[in-house]
């Protein structure tokens, strides 16, 4: 529902990333957070930051 | 408070006869008796009263006290002028849906490229024109309320549906906003007048001398708001219901046969709010076969449909809901009407929660439905 949303907003849908990782699995958690920083890096600024 | 003693003075809430009609009215008094409007008057006259109140977000703010007043104290106003300052302080309601409304009228206020006219289909419309259809926030219930069959789209279609058959071509614009209602009952006033800016600018853009709404809330923020903030728009908020009482009245329109009883429950924003309660009977009543059944609360007495703004939706609003149910299906009508997006995604939630035997329809697919 989430990406739906931002997709009517007209946020590119690749922004937003939902994954379940349990408190167990510190190394999954910190692959998917390098992965997605690497992810939004590429994207770039997004235009939410400038005014209407 | 010093701010509070300025909001009595403007509004004139000193007035108050301490005679209780308000509390006694108030639907959200009658099932949780922690909360009386005239409690909040009297502790803010007696200069007790603190914006940290919570109950100043537990009032629907849907004028059954006011109309009934004898002072003329127009309390959803107080109070929603008091959610201002407490806004400015840091408080707030308790937001329904996770904040899921608030995030999305915030984010349109930025300067994004939304998708919301997917559904426009083979309806036909135009990028510019004298008529404006503002659809409001449907493209968003679409998604929000599917898992309860509550804000669907199908809607907006019939509308638009319903224009084109009175052949009307409006303007649809993917760049509308959030006509800000909520942000301004939610005392979020700066965020109303950035979505409000928008708005206008988007309509004079579009050359639109006429605005069509079907949602009561747009049309009253458009026609009372708007004008308060920002003067003459240059364009004047048209409610569809005046339009199509009269192209059925011309017999430009011609409805088919639904023999069925059904009630009429009144919106708080297009009844009391903005003073329509015979064009939607009218309405009604064009239909062939049709019987309308009134319920004991009707027109100046409706309830309302017991949350607003997106915030403290409680089990006192699911009470409201489910009492505002049980009196549609004690008229004996299998179908109770409605004629608010809103009041729809509330009475099918509490419908679906409480697995209740009443349909729920809005005026305008009830109608485009029984298009000729």
């Amino acid at each position: 529902m989430a990406k739906e949303l931002v997709g009517i907003l007209g946020i590119n849908q690749d922004r937003l990333r939902l994954e379940w990782v349990s408190s167990a699995e510190g190394a999954r958690f910190a692959e998917l957070a390098t992965e997605f920083t690497e992810q939004i890096k590429k994207l770039g600024p997004s235009r939410l930051k400038q005014a209407a | 408070m010093a701010e509070i003693a300025e909001l009595i003075q403007m509004t004139n809430t000193h007035f108050c006869l301490d005679c209780g009609v308000c509390t006694g009215s108030c639907p959200v008094a009658r099932v949780f008796s922690d909360f009386s409007p005239r409690q909040i008057i009297e502790k803010c006259l007696y200069g007790i009263e603190d914006l940290s109140d919570e109950n100043i977000w537990n009032c629907l703010t849907c004028a059954q006290c006011s109309v009934r007043c004898p002072a003329n104290i127009n309390f959803p106003e107080f109070i929603r002028l008091m959610r201002d300052e407490a806004y400015s302080k840091g408080y707030s309601g308790t937001l329904t849906h996770n904040g899921m409304l608030h995030t999305i009228w915030s984010l349109q206020t930025k300067g994004i490229t939304q998708n919301r006219t997917f559904w426009i289909g083979d309806g036909k419309t135009s990028e510019k024109g004298d008529v404006f259809y503002f659809v409001g926030c449907r493209p968003y219930f679409d998604v929000i309320f599917r898992d309860i069959n509550a804000g669907s789209i199908e809607n907006c279609k019939n509308i638009l549906k319903i224009l084109n058959a009175s052949g009307i071509e409006p303007v649809v614009s993917n760049d509308e906003r959030c006509c800000g209602h909520d942000a301004l009952w939610n005392g979020d006033e700066e965020t109303f007048k950035k979505l409000a800016e928008i708005n206008i600018e988007i309509i004079k853009a579009s050359g639109a001398k006429k605005v069509v709404f079907n949602c009561p809330e747009g049309y009253l923020t458009f026609r009372d708001f708007y004008p308060r903030y920002f003067g003459d728009l240059g364009f004047e908020p048209v409610h569809i219901i005046d339009f199509l009482t009269e192209k059925i009245a011309d017999g430009a329109l011609e409805l088919s046969e639904f023999p069925e009883v059904v009630t009429y429950h009144d919106p708080c924003r297009l009844g009391r709010l903005s003073g329509i309660f015979d064009p939607p009977r009218e309405l009604i009543k064009s239909i062939p076969g049709i019987e309308l059944r009134e319920m004991p609360r009707s027109r100046e007495n409706s309830v309302c449909c017991g949350t607003s703004g997106w915030i403290n939706c409680s089990n006192c609003s699911k009470e409201i809901q489910v009492q505002r149910l049980s009196e549609a299906s004690a008229t004996g009508a299998s179908t109770l009407v409605t004629a608010c997006p809103k009041c729809q995604i509330h009475f099918r939630c509490a419908k679906s929660a409480f697995d209740l035997d009443i349909e729920i329809v809005d005026l305008y697919d009830l109608i485009s439905e029984h298009l000729k």
